[in-house]
């Protein structure tokens, strides 16, 4: 079976932007192909993950963004699975290079989510829940996570400090990574004293709103080093769906994350002590507490020590650093460039090319992409170094 | 599969709003497992099963999780702040709706009663077509 690896990757600056969607894919595609042949020389399949057609009233972002890469003939699809869109797009391009049907296949991402204001991404995100209960009541994406926060916090020894101590180590990364949205540190009291935007939950917990896109080229081992890339692989890949409406799971046991990560874990013959590094889906903050607890970094009820040196975390912690890009919190989480967002941290991370927030000696990687609230539909990737192998 | 829905059956959510209109809250219950299913559907997610019962829900229970939306949806900008909570019901599923009382004066833990009431104007603006009949439940403290 060939092996999958990720051989480049590229990104558009994240935030407020001034280009639409595709241009921002265009921005991100030259870089993934800075240095290499053109993508109609390469690339023989395409993957977009997107969330929402409202942003921008367009959907066929599979024919739009092949043909703004000069890519013709070639199968081409949108993929949609709210947040984790950009991680499914990932696993579709994975598997049609492990059984062998492609060579190269591009996988990205796309969100323009600033240009209908706060509320219209307030609206668009609520489409991810349930429409005949959850969204007739009135929830918005804040609030479904608030629902998990508040009962994390009853149920552990967690308090809302501990969540805000979380948002101030992923932006202290942050301020290390120029891709970041929001690349400034910030205290503690800055997020206790933010506005509520659905108790506990305040709006430093909250990851922003921006545009932004990104990908990654997927290829076989053979065709990356015949191309002169420097590779890493991807060891593993899993996915699972749970209940759409969030009072019918276990609210604080991510089954659904637990589910995906241990399938990619199980593909790469690891277990999670072996993981190094893992880009969680961080959207709050509760959130890196929790993945931390499901994909077996953390005992039952401490995952909210993310934040703290190995050292200082409870017995039973691995080593892992988290969401060392700076996370969806202040790296950015344009929805559907997000899990892709997640795959280039990891590849420069593994490829000595993340610079001044390198994590030393990194050899192996989880990322997590959810949509929907917490586990309604979990990817799971574990990416190596060529080394490791 | 025996089933053969139509928009009368309490599996179909035309069904269900129908039967919650008259004041009944209906579950699927799975004659295999017993896991209650708010609203009712024609398969169990907890095992498979499509033996699904369909009976009349308590309509107590407690607040399992809560919070308050201070940065609402479009159509419901006029409500904000509006109280939301998990509710474990009485008869052992789990249902989110709104809470008829501020979110500093609601616990977990705390007794509720499901209510029943026609959409408001607001409502009714950004609901779809097939939506405009269907009530909306509001969890009232006990
Ligand atoms: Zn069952």
């Amino acid at each position: 079976m060939p092996e999958p690896v990720i051989a480049s990757v590229g990104a558009s600056p994240l935030g407020r932007t001034d280009l639409p969607g595709r241009d921002l894919f265009s921005v991100a595609l030259a870089e993934a192909f800075d240095g290499l042949p053109d993508p109609a020389d390469l690339v023989e399949a395409v993957y977009v993950g997107n969330q929402s057609e409202s942003y921008e009233h367009q959907i066929m972002h599979g024919t739009l963004l092949a043909e703004w890469a000069g890519l013709r003939y070639v199968p081409a699809e949108r993929v949609e699975g709210c947040a984790a869109a950009g991680a499914l797009a990932l696993r579709h391009a994975v598997k049609d290079v492990r059984n062998g049907e492609h060579e190269a296949v591009l996988a990205c991402g796309v969100e323009k989510m600033t240009s209908a204001g706060t509320s219209g991404a307030t609206d668009a995100l609520s489409a991810a829940f349930d429409r005949a209960i959850e969204q007739r009541s009135g929830v918005t994406a804040p609030s479904q996570y608030a629902l998990l926060a508040q009962r994390y916090l009853h149920e552990t020894d967690a308090t809302e400090r501990d969540l805000a101590e979380i948002a101030v180590k992923n932006h202290a990364n942050a301020a290390r990574n120029p891709r970041a949205q929001f690349p400034e540190e910030i205290d503690v009291a800055t997020v206790l004293e933010s506005d509520p935007v659905a108790p506990p939950l305040k709006l430093f917990d909250c990851a922003p709103v921006g545009d932004g896109a990104a990908a990654v080229l997927v290829t076989t081992a053979e065709l990356a080093a015949d191309l002169d890339r420097p590779q890493v692989r991807v060891a593993g890949s899993g996915a699972s769906a749970n209940n759409i409406a969030v009072a019918e799971r276990d609210m604080t046991d991510i089954a659904g994350a637990r589910i995906a990560a241990e399938t990619a874990y199980e593909e790469a013959n690891i277990d999670a002590t072996a993981v190094d590094i893992a880009e969680v889906h961080d959207a709050f903050t509760v959130c890196e507490a929790l993945l931390a607890e499901a994909v077996g970094f953390a005992p039952p009820g401490t995952g909210y020590q993310s934040h703290r040196a190995p050292a200082e975390r409870a017995d039973g912690w691995t080593d892992v650093q988290l969401s060392p890009s700076g996370g969806l919190k202040a790296r950015g989480h344009p929805i559907g460039a997000t899990g892709i967002l997640q795959a280039l941290e990891a590849y420069e991370q593994l490829t000595g090319a993340a610079g001044d927030r390198a994590v030393e000696g990194a050899e192996t990687a989880l990322l997590l992409n959810e949509g929907g609230v917490a586990d309604a539909v979990t990817v799971g990737h574990v990416l190596t170094t060529a080394e490791a192998r | 599969m025996t089933d053969n829905l139509d928009a009368t059956d309490p599996r179909t959510l035309p069904g269900f709003f129908d039967a919650l209109a008259d004041g009944t809250l209906l579950g699927g219950v799975c004659t295999d497992c017993e896991q209650v299913l708010l609203p009712p559907r024609p398969a169990c997610y907890a095992c498979g099963s499509r033996a699904v019962d369909v009976e009349p829900q308590a309509r107590e229970g407690q607040v399992f999780s809560y919070t308050a939306v201070h940065t609402p949806p479009p159509g419901f900008a006029a409500d904000a702040p509006y109280t939301i909570a998990v509710v474990e019901l009485a008869d052992g599923g789990r249902l989110l709706g709104r809470v008829a009382a501020d979110y500093a004066d609601v616990a977990i833990g705390d007794s509720v009663e499901l209510t029943v009431r026609e959409l408001t104007a607001a409502e009714r603006e950004v609901a779809l077509d097939y939506e405009v009949d269907w009530p909306v439940h509001v969890f009232e403290p006990r």
